[in-house]
């Protein structure tokens, strides 16, 4: 009994430090790493969790404000217990402007070349509605010139 | 015995999963309560016109140093120190109000000065962060000590600038989560106003077209700083702020923004999708109207950091 007890203990300590730890540091240090030579602008914790409200659980959003002639890149990590890749996309208002789920194939994010300064949504959500953390992180890659705009 | 401490072992791993489980989504949300909240005119009982939910929205990332940051050392202008607020004015800042507002502004003279490279000054402006940090009692998320290092070696200048954006950006969701977006607002506030003087100090010099455009373009962010203060202006030095803004907002406009859509392009490179974006705006406005908005964010600047 008295050893049931004690692994009750480590067991409780160690499920404490997992849960915390899952989708905080160790996944924010591989989106980070994810992220590459690119100036870090802004990291985004995403937790999703299934609730009866499916809407108010089947994405999360955030608001971004991107300038004209910027290059930025968005990178996600998933969390280890996530059962699918998350999905990363941007919108302007209702129209969808660039995701990581592109062609039926997941990437780890996308980058994304800006010609309106305004406010855009970055929406993060589950096939499914399923529940799971990602750490996503919004880097510059590069400013353009005006005259280096004609792509 | 055996059977209790089974039992109160069973309860606190009850108590313990739903609070891990919590933490995922409202980190920190409650973990200090009133010990952070402000002592002073910042926090009012009057309501709010915007939700903090929608606050929080509206927030988002209206300045960046990184950015602003970036187009200064791109406009090949030497770096100039005089421009920057002076950190020895901290001691100045007696109220929460102007903490909040100048915290903002050291952040973006830190973006510049680290943007540069000058890890001989970089010092005494960390420290003006922190003590202005420590005054509206959020300076747990700067580790003086670890930036400090980092300031000392010339080749951790990329880690400093990720670090100090990182306690930034930690310190705005604190703030946001503990229901003090006021104060958040005025740290964007004054990161933005400082942003635009030295993007304006250095169109004086260069008239340089890429930042006297990006000040022109920020016509939309005026409107987004017009509604988010204008939440707290039941008190007097929001209410003044609100002010400067609206002189500003009526400054801007002037300043058209014109879009056209063209084609969205996607690509495939080296594993990596770049995608380009369809919509192209154009910002239009004559020498007179730049002028006059510069003159005007010099105006709001003076009032904030003196």
């Amino acid at each position: 009994m008295k050893k049931f007890v004690f692994s009750l203990i480590i067991l409780l300590s160690t499920l404490s430090a997992t849960t915390h730890a899952q989708c905080n540091e160790s996944v924010k240090k591989a989106v980070l790493e994810l992220m590459g030579d690119a100036q870090y602008i802004k990291d985004f914790s995403v937790t999703l969790e299934k609730a009866p409200n499916e809407a108010k659980t089947g994405m999360v959003r955030f608001n971004v404000l991107l300038n004209n002639r910027n290059h930025y890149k968005f990178n996600v990590a998933n969390g280890a217990a996530n059962p699918d890749g998350i999905i990363m996309q941007l919108y302007d208002k209702d129209e969808l402007l660039s995701s990581n789920f592109d062609g039926g194939k997941k990437y780890a994010g996308f980058e994304f070349v800006c010609r309106a300064t305004k406010v855009y949504q970055l929406v993060f959500s589950f096939a499914g509605g399923q529940e799971g953390c990602a750490e996503a992180v919004l880097s510059l890659v590069k400013q353009y010139s005006e005259g280096e705009m004609n792509f | 015995m055996y059977k209790n401490l089974l039992f109160t072992l069973l309860i606190m791993a009850g108590m313990q999963f739903l609070s891990s489980c919590a933490g995922c989504s409202d980190s920190g949300k409650k973990s200090q309560g009133d010990a952070l909240t402000l002592p002073d005119s910042l926090i009012s009982d009057a309501p709010l016109r915007l939700s903090e939910e929608i606050m929080n929205e509206v927030i988002g990332n209206i300045s960046s140093p990184v950015e602003m940051a970036g187009l200064f050392k791109n406009s090949g202008v030497d770096f100039t120190q005089r421009i920057l607020n002076n950190p020895d004015n901290v001691s100045r800042y007696e109220t929460s109000y102007q903490r909040a507002l100048n915290l903002g502004v050291y952040s973006a003279d830190l973006g510049y000065i680290n943007t540069f490279d000058k890890n001989n000054i970089v010092v005494s402006y960390l420290l003006a962060v922190k003590n202005l940090a420590d005054g509206i009692r959020v300076g747990q998320f700067f580790d003086f000590n670890a930036l400090r290092r980092m300031a000392s070696s010339s080749t951790n200048l990329d880690s400093l600038m990720e670090m100090s954006q990182t306690s930034f950006n930690k310190m705005d969701s604190y703030l946001r989560e503990q229901n003090r977006s006021n104060v958040s607002s005025l740290i964007v506030t004054g990161a933005w106003v400082e942003g635009m003087y030295i993007a304006s100090n250095i169109v004086r010099e260069s008239g340089d077209k890429e930042l006297s455009d990006r000040i022109a373009e920020q016509k939309n962010v005026v409107n987004i700083l017009e509604i988010i203060l204008s939440n707290y202006a039941s008190d007097a030095g929001f209410a003044e702020l609100v002010q400067s803004v609206e002189d500003l907002k009526a400054a801007y406009a002037p300043v058209r923004i014109t879009t056209e859509l063209g084609e969205p392009q996607r690509i495939e490179k080296d594993g990596s999708l770049i995608f380009i974006q369809a919509e192209v705006s154009t910002v239009h406005y004559s020498p007179e109207d730049l002028e006059n908005i510069m003159a005007t964010i010099e105006n709001i600047r003076a009032k904030i950091v003196n």
